[in-house]
């Protein structure tokens, strides 16, 4: 039988505030998930050992935690697995990232609920219901797939990387419960969605590090719901309403212009009150020769584009 | 006979960030490579045409990956933005019949030549970082690195997604560690290699950007780097550009020089100063000049 050194991350409140680590060594059968082994250590070893769990396979949501640093569903995960991955006979096991620690593998998870709960989460159909139930066709579900799939385990959220730089962004999590909902032809309330995900600390902080894409075990690709927000925030004629979208028309605007990035324009269009107050930057960065010419350029066979960005429509 | 791409610089390589263009240019024949211009392609939208509309962002990018079909040629990249959106976009049409149709659609009718799905996207970085690439450098000779500590800095969208990207394993990236060992470098390892640099949101949100470049600024400085090497011109401009604002808005130094990729290849490879511009760089690379004995 395999043996396993697991090296844990302990915090105990109740005896100490400093958090410290602790190796167990466990020998185990070969097929033990990473869920299975800290349940061992708890009955077998250290009965204070804290960890949440409930459903042991991969539906609660509950049992998240980084396994050599990377975030995983510990009932998700074989040890050996990880083992061989990280070609290693110890496995660190910590408690999901951003957030703060309450007992050993236990984190508080108040502020993603409360950050789950700012977006609505739930349908808010327009005028009263019919006497019939709202059919939705099966290509209209269909959009809502990946999304519908989330179990709330913040694995995302564990990793991304705006968060470590900016606490009160709203996560992965919750924007992709956004788009659930405001993708949602049942939904009544698009516009206002498309206001209130599109705020500070909302759709245009993502800084698109595709973490959450990567991390998530429902394959609910957060990143590309963040994504279908902006869309909708477009279509609902947000798209001068705050500096990251501003930031994407300037993208659009130099598009039909010259067919390549116009990086004059997208300054002072992301940010035109505080960029000509900025100008020492900008000056700095005219020495250096980073100003590009404000003429734009100008691609061959513009006009294709010009057409596609006529025709083109948007499904969101 | 040289081995020939549809080269797609990026708009930033082409204009604020132009010695990575020229490096690169100037880079190609010495790894008999052929780069044929594409002066039809748009930019990829960075990920911002696909934040406003994205399926104009599909048909804009597939619409670039029929030019090199035209071309009968692969894409070759050297901007993670880049190849993330053009990858995506090509992953998305190749596994939908479908969607493929329906975007060919939309280009025939804008009178662009629709696309039958049959070539790939690489960056410099992977074409290098593989057996063949690496005898490239070598037949090049000993020059080398003379030992310069280079922090390798991959950024994000090079690695992730990994079902998109696919060259490595996002979190245990090798690929600029082989080149850095290859080219007698160095490597100074530190975590947060493969963390955001911020670039996306540092013109919306900037102070929010600033505290994410600075972890892997700083931890590069404290893992003894001479410079950081990145295969991406937004983590260039993120991480030299902004360095300054970074150090004032964390209350800290760095004096961290940061190299494009092409730029520490011709370094070692004995490309001539003058061409790969270290002068467009806001902070100064003297100390990596000195130590590689240019």
């Amino acid at each position: 039988m395999p043996t396993t050194s697991l090296d844990i991350f302990r915090y105990q409140p109740d005896t100490s505030d400093e958090a410290y680590r602790q190796t167990f060594e466990l020998e185990h059968e070969g097929d033990i998930t990473i869920l299975d082994a800290i349940l061992r250590l708890q009955d077998e070893q250290d009965g204070s050992l804290a960890v949440r769990y409930s459903c042991r396979s991969a539906i609660c949501g509950s049992c998240a935690c980084r396994a050599n640093g990377k975030t995983v569903l510990a009932c998700m995960s074989q040890v050996e697995d990880v083992k061989a991955e990280f070609g290693t006979e110890t496995i660190q096991v910590d408690p999901i990232g951003n957030f703060a620690p309450l007992k050993d593998l236990i984190v508080d998870l108040d502020p993603f609920w409360d950050k789950f709960k700012s977006v609505k989460p739930y349908l808010i159909p327009d005028g009263p219901a019919p006497e019939r139930e709202r059919l939705v066709s099966k290509e209209d579900m269909q959009k809502l797939f990946r999304e519908s799939a989330c179990i709330l385990c913040a694995a995302c959220y564990s990793e991304c990387n705006s968060l470590s730089a900016d606490p009160e962004f709203v996560g992965p999590a919750a924007l992709a419960w956004g788009y659930r909902f405001a993708g949602d032809v049942r939904d009544g309330q698009r516009k206002e969605r498309a206001k209130l995900y599109t705020g500070d600390h909302g759709v245009w902080d993502c800084t698109r590090c595709m973490y959450c894409n990567e991390r998530c075990p429902k394959g609910v690709n957060p990143r590309d719901a963040i994504e279908k927000l902006g869309g909708i925030a477009f279509q609902e004629g947000r798209s001068l309403q705050d500096g990251g979208a501003r930031h994407a028309k300037a993208f659009l605007v130099s598009m039909r212009t010259g067919g390549k990035l116009n990086e004059t324009l997208l300054v002072p269009m992301t940010n035109p009150v505080k960029a000509p107050f900025d100008l020492p930057f900008a000056l700095k960065m005219i020495r250096h020769g980073k100003a590009p010419s404000p003429i734009p350029h100008r691609i061959q066979k513009l006009k294709e584009v010009q057409t596609l960005m006529k025709n083109v429509k948007e499904t969101i | 006979m040289a081995t020939q791409f549809a080269y797609y610089p990026g708009c930033i390589a082409e204009f604020s960030s132009k010695e990575l263009d020229q490096t690169t240019k100037a880079l190609a024949p010495l790894l008999d490579i052929e780069l044929l211009p594409m002066p039809a392609a748009t930019c990829c939208g960075a990920g911002d045409i696909a934040e406003a509309k994205p399926n104009l962002y599909l048909t804009l990018n597939v619409r670039i990956l029929s030019q090199a079909e035209e071309m009968d040629v692969d894409i070759l990249t050297i901007c993670n933005v880049c190849t993330l959106n053009l990858r995506r976009a090509n992953k998305m049409v190749k596994e939908d019949a479908r969607l493929l149709e329906q975007v060919n659609e939309e280009l025939v009718k804008a009178g662009a030549r629709p696309y039958e799905g049959t070539k790939e996207v690489t960056h410099l970085l992977w074409y290098l970082a593989t057996e063949a690439g690496l005898s490239l450098l070598e037949k090049q000779g000993p020059r080398g690195l003379n030992g310069l500590r280079v922090a390798p800095y991959y950024g994000c969208q090079l690695l992730r997604p990994s079902s998109v990207m696919g060259f490595e394993d996002p979190d245990k990236p090798q690929s600029l560690e082989r080149l850095i060992t290859a080219l007698g470098g160095e490597v100074a390892d530190y975590e947060a290699k493969s963390k955001c640099c911020g670039f996306p949101i540092i013109l919306a949100r900037e102070q929010v950007a600033l505290k994410e470049s600075h972890v892997a600024l700083s931890q590069s400085r404290d893992a003894g780097a001479d410079c950081m090497v990145t295969p991406c011109p937004l983590c260039h401009l993120a991480m030299d550009a902004y360095q300054r604002k970074a150090e004032l808005a964390n209350g800290t130094e760095y004096n961290m020089p940061v190299l494009h990729l092409p730029q520490l290849i011709g370094l070692a490879l004995g490309i001539d100063t003058a061409t790969m511009d270290f002068k467009r760089h806001l902070v100064p690379v003297d100390r990596v000049l000195e130590t590689v004995g240019v």
